[in-house]
């Protein structure tokens, strides 16, 4: 990174870190640390609730992802506005009533001690791993791609953010995610005018979106049906499990889990709540439809000049290194002069197209050039993930780093890694203050006896919060050496737990007949059974893609505790 | 209190908004499905 960069990189982390302590005064209570005092009003809550889901890796992999895989990730995100209505309708109200602090007080209002405990730590448990998870998945990047020390970055992705989520509570953290959101979208826009701008003087917006369409990169909507007519079920993203799997995710995350729920208790009324989350419903799709459609337009980009044959060029030096050198050289070899005939190929088709000329020929050539480009790419990964080299084989996360730091220009790229940070510390700032506030009232507040004044479970609640931001870093620290598959499983872990924390809430907003005990059993056996599948699943044994286990985890709660409702006796409150 | 102050802004009642939210969804779905016609 050039000197102007570093200086664009530290102004604006130094910047947010300030404005987040100036905005951090609060009533010195619990109210005013976990909930802001209740006075937010709903586009400040928007913008938190956008900030908190949105990490870096959002930024990150989400061009990535496009740029492999096509849009159709976008899918995923399908199921959100339903989730909102459905939250705005039955969870918002009762939560807002009691006047709860964290979701989990309201189970034990229906329900009983028990449940609220058993979810409130399955809580804790997800999000305390994830947020560690958070905090290394973009320091690896970034440590990778500039040679930085990886504890160093991990300190300082977790570190600096603690500085005024500590002092300032949800109020700091509401603040400084509305600035980071500004900056963020600021910088992606620049990024998406620069991609088009640095594509040849004769191809133009349209033109791009054509040559990513006809690589099958602007599959925005896909069916996950086979050719057979049968259903794809280890389809990961495809309109139905979009929309079924991603709306059971989106409901259990928004509705059940503390770092969103949080969030929007912070406003000042039911309607600044309501407000809040459904135009996050309206807003959340076209903005990753957007942020996807950087990753298909960075696609065309790199038709036009040499790809690499893999964006992780750590990865890369470390065949060098192996007995696997000459076989790279040889694939590199053949990569390089298809990229050539590639880069011709899709020259004619531009030019063809504009003139309204038949295209078939030229496309089919082309397409057969990417065919075989891509195949070199998958042998390139079989090496890495070779025993001898033990590498990683998925380049995604660093493919829109990789056009950030080769072809933009000097101070964009300190802001794009700027934007890295900013976007990580969003959202784990919050989770930082629904960790702390769970500890504080599900637990502490809960099990002692000793009653204690304002200020102190206010200072009480700044010692939880920082020893979270301890905890993450620590786990950010091990990660480093637990390899992929761990990675990966907390990746997923949201999954494991949401559908079953979702079930327990719908039972207890929806059918009331059912009592704490079912409940409690049913949530268990269920658990261990999502755990089960998900053993299957890693093991190959059945072929389902994750986002179905939150539908499952739900409605196997629901299921098991009728079951047992009707054998148990209900138990009076 | 509360209630007083839930009513909905825009339109006439809640189930206003939650009926916009879904219809913009069901055109965003639609208008995804020519885009990706348009350009496959």
């Amino acid at each position: 990174m050039s000197r102007i960069d570093w200086i664009v990189l530290i102004v604006t982390l130094c910047g947010i870190i300030s404005y987040g302590i100036y905005k951090s005064r609060t009533s010195k209570s619990l109210d005013g640390y976990f909930l802001g005092d209740r006075q937010m009003p709903w586009w400040l809550v928007l913008l938190s609730i956008m900030g908190t889901q949105a990490s870096a890796i959002t930024f990150l992999s989400a061009p990535g992802q496009a740029y492999t895989d096509g849009m159709r990730f976008v899918q995923y995100y399908f199921g959100l506005p339903i989730a909102m209505v459905i939250i705005c309708i039955a969870f918002v109200p009762i939560f807002r009533k009691l006047k709860v602090y964290t979701a989990y007080e309201y189970l034990e209002q229906r329900f009983d001690i028990k449940t609220r405990t058993l979810t409130s730590a399955l809580f804790l448990l997800s999000r305390g791993l994830s947020t560690g998870i958070s905090v290394f998945a973009p320091s690896i990047i970034l440590s990778t791609l500039f040679g930085w020390n990886i504890y160093w970055t991990n300190i300082f992705m977790g570190g600096l953010l603690i500085i005024y989520t500590v002092s300032g509570g949800a109020k700091a953290v509401a603040y400084t995610q509305q600035l980071q959101l500004i900056i963020v979208f600021t910088g992606m826009f620049l990024a998406a005018y620069m991609v088009v701008n640095l594509l040849p003087s004769n191809i133009g917006f349209i033109d791009a979106l054509q040559v990513s369409g006809k690589m099958g990169k602007l599959n925005v909507i896909t069916t996950g049906i086979k050719k057979d007519g049968s259903f794809n079920w280890s389809d990961q993203y495809n309109l139905f499990s979009g929309i079924i799997g991603g709306f059971f995710l989106a409901l259990s995350y928004f509705g059940t889990d503390q770092s969103q729920v949080g969030r929007y208790l912070t406003a000042k009324t039911t309607t600044q709540s309501r407000l809040g989350l459904l135009m996050n419903g309206l807003v959340k799709v076209p903005m990753q439809f957007a942020v996807l459609l950087i990753g298909a337009l960075v696609f065309t980009f790199y038709q036009f000049k040499p790809a690499p044959l893999f964006f992780n060029q750590a990865q890369i030096e470390k065949v060098q290194a192996t007995p696997y050198a000459d076989s790279l050289k040889s694939i590199q070899h053949q990569y390089d002069s298809l990229n050539k005939q590639k880069e011709q190929y899709v020259s004619q088709f531009v030019i063809s197209s504009q003139q309204n000329n038949s295209t078939a020929a030229i496309e089919k050539s082309w397409k057969e050039t990417q065919g075989q480009t891509d195949s070199l790419r998958t042998e390139f990964k079989k090496i890495l993930q070779k025993k001898e080299v033990g590498g990683d084989a998925n380049d995604a996360n660093y493919i829109f780093l990789h056009f950030v730091v080769d072809y933009l220009p000097v101070g964009l790229v300190g802001l794009l890694i700027a934007i890295i940070f900013l976007a990580s510390w969003g959202s784990i700032a919050a989770a930082l203050n629904s960790l702390a506030s769970c500890t504080m009232v599900d637990f502490h507040r809960r099990f002692t006896k000793k009653i204690l004044t304002d200020e102190k479970e206010y200072k009480l609640s700044k010692l939880y919060t920082l020893a979270w931001g301890i905890f993450s870093i620590i786990i950010a620290m091990f990660a480093y050496n637990l390899g992929n598959s761990l990675i990966e499983a907390v990746n997923v872990l949201g999954s494991l737990f949401y559908g079953v924390i979702l079930g327990i809430f719908l039972v207890a907003f929806f059918l009331k007949n059912i009592g704490g005990r079912a409940v409690f059993i049913a949530a268990i056996i269920t658990e261990l059974f999502i755990l089960f599948i998900f053993y299957l699943i890693k093991t190959k044994v059945i072929a389902l893609g994750f986002l179905w286990l939150n539908p499952i985890g739900a409605f196997g709660v629901i299921l098991v505790a009728m079951l047992l409702q009707s054998i148990l006796p209900y138990e009076k409150k | 209190m509360e209630k007083h102050t839930d009513k909905s802004p825009f339109f006439k009642t809640w189930n206003g908004w939650y009926a916009f939210v879904l219809i913009v969804l069901v055109l965003l779905i639609i208008s995804f499905y020519f885009f990706t016609k348009r350009f496959a």
